[in-house]
């Protein structure tokens, strides 16, 4: 009998013990925790002239919460022309910041960037395709009309096993409506 | 006092306590009462014209129901059916738990679940397997779960964190309505769930029981076997040993499977005790272990693909039945190392003392692993809560002293609180210090209670914030303390109405959650804010209970209550939604209000017949925020209950059968405030369930049967307390089948 107590007790011993404790008062620090995207970049190369780049970007230094988003730019393009556009995702909580946009080439069959415009003459054409010839959306040309505002709304879609082409399946990592002016 | 024969009330049986000198009568219906015993071993004489003096020696501990049952007829006196449970010392509070029938047919259920046919009693669920019990319409840190007398800690914050506790260890269930603060301490805002085991065996012999339980949906599967000691050799030493196993695969709606909605489930306990006459002690051990799966499709990225799974009929992401756990998944730890002592302390009482550690680890892995290659190798869950709470308690019970008892005690805690992954709460450490004192003036026909309390907390967080293109770690601290107190009167008219009423209050300290939460609530599709000066929350409640009985065939309970809160801590949501890199989230800030709740719960039976009963339960609550004038948000809806029983005649190998229907109906949620919600609440829904249950019994050994289908008609519904209702339809049938097997491996020795 005493036996079998002993070996209770030092079974709970052993519990006990095992659980661990961390160090409350000093925590690890958060850019070493997870994975936020930060920086939505987006690069314009203007087709006819390669030294005309335009650049215009969201970014919310911490990720969603915490502080607000300190920069959020307007996408300003000239009438009929035509744009090679560049997407960038990048993580700046991190030094150097690490560049998402290269993870989500390398899953690039489970994820896509959609482009929808909202009241100006501007029609995107994806020109990257995954391993499935399905569209990816990092790389695309822009042709502009007319001049006149509007949005650009871009979402990056999540679609591990439902990618289809279109966005209506899967999770939202990036939305951002952009306001555009072409002038 | 019950004729052996035909169980008739026996009026006029004279008991008569050897020891003491001490006599009673029974009453027309049969009742007794002999008040001022001390726990021991006292020798009992029955007498009843045309019956034998029935002499017997009986234990008394703590507050003992006791029915005798003397032989009307001299010719064959040789069997004495004595059975003997101890029952909860009666509080001023509304104290409801589970007769044995409810605790059988809960048995398999969360321990939230458990409690939901209690009236006033809900639950919070977050799809089928998280389920909080929710008391007049609070929940989380407003109410108090004490798991084996001890103070449940870990991140009760959270509305998708269930109480970590496996009901199978407990032989007492239910709740304390009503604000608690100086019996149990802060956080017993709305309540008490009490969840305890059966004290240790006191007379040799080595039993246990073993419990089975199979349900159709899901296809689940639980085992929960205990086994428990005492030996003549050694008669102050007993022990406990009780295990459980769960395991569950996706769940179904009526026309779908719910993906990713499994769950495991592996808890164990053990217990040695050392009992003398003036001295005893405890040590108790619990582990509770489990691997949630959570719903697929309830995990969103943002509005519009919230927006999407709304406009759904059926969830977007569906399949075929697996056990399988993928992400999203929660991986859940909870110990409890509890050690108790007492001593008597002559004829004025008895001391005791009572230390117990908490440990709590919460893992939640987010539907998808990070997009960087190195990180996702590391699968490392998206957050991790890890929380070690010390508590102490000490506490002086005085004995009756010109019909005062009382006691008077002093309690600690301390705890600290890690925290890795994305950025949510900080770490913190809290310390609380508390003292009450509890009196009470019992008379035979009323009972008076005052109390008083007061505690003080000190809470230390360690928490990131972003500035300057950088983190800089603060250390916000705040104290809170606070004076409860509680008065309560009871009142027994006769042996068939009581009365009892309390005032009382309690406080608890804003939550972290509360206090320092700066981020998107994932699957909330909200950003919530934090307020770091939030004052304490103080509760003010009145309760009413009235109690009727009448003869055996009916009784009936209604409790009224009404819970003033001051500075009632609440999400509003506020404009303008923040702009994230996800798109806009609606905004949710914590504020305070001053909230009134009040309503009525009411429960009865009646038995025209023998071979009949009809019970019906309802709870009704009008919850408001008073200084805006509107409606709090997600509170339960309006409910009644109508249950016949069917009691088929009991033979000798088939007992306790018992074969009934429940109606279930719940209102629409109408009184909501506006603009606070993204869908608006569901329709009323009325649901069937059916119940069945027997002991079979050979030779000596006993068999519990119990079927349950619950949702008899496959219903399609949602419930608007179901955090899920926006992606997805409730359970649909599910038939459930129940086994208990006591079992005896020696022979208890006979007295």
């Amino acid at each position: 009998m005493k036996n079998n107590v002993f070996l209770l007790l030092s079974v709970i011993a052993v519990l006990v013990i095992s659980s661990c404790k961390k160090d409350v008062d000093h925590p690890s620090h958060p850019s070493n925790e997870g994975e936020v995207i930060t920086t939505l970049r987006l690069t314009f190369v203007d087709s006819a002239n390669t030294s005309d780049v335009r650049v215009a970007e969201f970014r919310d230094p911490d990720g969603p919460g915490g502080i607000a988003y300190d920069r959020f730019d307007t996408i300003r393009l000239a009438r009929n022309s035509t744009y090679y556009t560049q997407v960038l995702l990048l993580n700046e909580t991190v030094t150097p910041a690490d560049t998402i946009s290269n993870e989500v080439l390398q899953e690039s069959d489970e994820h896509l960037l959609c482009y929808t415009p909202g009241g100006i003459s501007a029609t995107v054409v994806v020109t990257d395709i995954d391993s499935n010839n399905l569209p990816i959306g990092l790389r695309s040309s822009w042709y502009t009309t007319g001049a006149g505002n509007g949005t650009m709304l871009v979402v990056l879609k999540h679609q591990p096993g439902t990618k289809n082409g279109n966005c209506s399946t899967g999770e939202t990592d990036v939305e951002v409506g952009f306001p555009v002016a072409v002038n | 006092m019950l004729d052996d024969h035909d169980r008739t009330r026996l009026e006029y049986a004279a008991i008569y306590i050897k020891e003491t000198g001490q006599s009673a009568l029974s009453d027309s219906a049969g009742h007794y009462r002999i008040e001022g015993l001390c726990d021991g071993i006292y020798t009992v004489r029955v007498s009843h014209l045309g019956c034998d003096d029935l002499l017997q020696s009986v234990r008394i501990k703590g507050s003992t129901n006791m029915d005798f049952h003397p032989e009307h007829h001299t010719e064959d006196l040789q069997t004495v059916y004595i059975a003997a449970s101890r029952i909860a010392d009666r509080t001023t509070q509304t104290t409801v738990l589970l007769d044995k029938q409810e605790l059988e047919r809960s048995r398999g259920l969360t321990l939230g679940e458990s409690l939901h046919e209690i009236s006033g009693v809900t639950t919070l669920n977050t799809g089928n397997s998280i389920a909080k019990p929710v008391i007049h319409g609070l929940h989380s840190n407003r109410i108090l779960v004490l798991n084996n007398g001890i103070r449940q800690e870990s991140q009760q914050w959270g509305s998708e964190h269930a109480p970590e506790i496996d009901p199978f260890i407990a032989s007492r269930l239910g709740v304390v309505k009503g604000a608690a603060g100086v019996r149990y301490g802060p956080d017993a805002i709305a309540g008490v769930v009490i969840a305890e085991p059966a004290p240790l065996p006191d007379s040799a012999g080595v039993g246990g029981e073993v419990n089975m339980v199979g349900a159709t949906n899901g296809r689940s599967g639980t085992v929960s076997g205990t086994v428990e000691g005492n030996h003549a050799v050694l008669p102050a030493l007993s022990w406990r040993l009780q295990g459980t196993l769960k395991k569950s695969g996706y769940v179904r709606a009526l026309d779908y499977y719910l993906k990713n909605t499994g769950f495991v489930e592996a808890d164990f306990s053990g217990a040695l005790g050392w009992e003398k006459e003036r001295y005893g002690a405890e040590l108790y051990y619990s582990q509770f272990n489990t691997t949630l799966g959570i719903f697929s499709g309830a995990h969103i990225g943002n509005l519009t693909d919230l927006q999407i799974a709304f406009d759904s009929e059926t969830p977007l992401d569906t399949c075929g039945f697996s056990y399988a756990i993928d992400r999203p998944y929660q991986q859940i730890r909870h110990d409890l190392l509890k050690a108790n002592a007492w001593v008597s302390t002559g004829t004025a009482g008895k001391l005791s003392v009572v230390f117990a550690r908490q440990y709590n680890l919460r893992n939640e892995y987010d539907k998808h692993l990070p997009l960087n290659d190195s990180l996702a190798g590391l699968n490392r869950p998206q957050l991790l809560y890890e929380i070690i709470s010390y508590t102490t308690d000490v506490m002086w019970e005085h004995r009756a002293v010109g019909g005062f008892t009382g006691s008077i005690g002093v309690s600690g805690l301390w705890q600290a609180n890690a925290t890795e992954g994305r950025l949510f709460i900080p770490n913190f450490e809290n310390d609380r210090y508390g003292a009450f004192l509890i009196e009470r003036f019992k008379q035979p026909t009323y009972e008076l209670e005052l109390g008083i309390r007061y505690d003080a907390q000190h809470f230390s967080a360690y928490r990131w914030i972003y500035t300057n293109g950088d983190y800089l770690l603060t250390n916000p601290q705040r104290d809170f303390s606070n004076l409860s107190g509680t008065a309560g009167f009871i009142w027994k008219a006769d042996s068939s109405l009581t009365l009892s009423f309390n005032a009382g209050t309690a406080w608890r300290a804003p939550s972290v959650a509360e206090l320092y939460s700066s981020g998107l609530h994932h699957g909330a599709a909200a950003v919530e804010f934090g307020d770091p000066n939030l004052r304490t929350e103080k509760a003010f409640n009145t309760i009413l209970n009235v109690q009727y009985r009448k003869g055996s065939n009916f009784q009936a309970e209604a409790t009224f209550y009404c819970n003033p809160i001051r500075d009632f801590i609440y999400l509003r949501p506020e404009l303008p939604p923040t702009l994230t890199i996800r798109g806009a989230f609606p905004t949710f800030y914590y504020r305070q209000t001053d909230a009134l709740l009040s309503g009525i719960d009411v429960s009865a039976q009646y038995r025209p017949w023998r071979k009949m009963s009809v019970t019906g339960r309802g709870s009704l609550l009008r919850a408001r925020n008073v200084r805006d004038n509107e409606w709090l948000v997600m509170m339960p809806a309006d409910r009644v209950e109508l249950e016949v029983d069917f009691l088929p005649t009991a033979r000798p190998r088939v007992r306790e059968n018992v074969v009934g229907i429940v109606a279930q109906y719940v209102v629409e949620q109408t009184r909501v405030p506006a603009n606070s919600d993204f869908v608006a609440p569901p329709p009323a829904y009325l649901l069937f369930h059916l119940e069945a249950s027997t002991t079979l019994q050979w030779n000596r050994q006993q068999l519990v049967v119990g079927l349950s289908v619950r949702n008899l008609l496959n219903s399609s519904y949602r419930d608007y307390l179901d955090r899920f209702r926006y992606y997805t339809d409730a359970m649909g049938r599910n038939i459930v089948l129940r086994l208990r097997m006591p079992l005896a491996f020696t022979k208890a020795e006979k007295n």
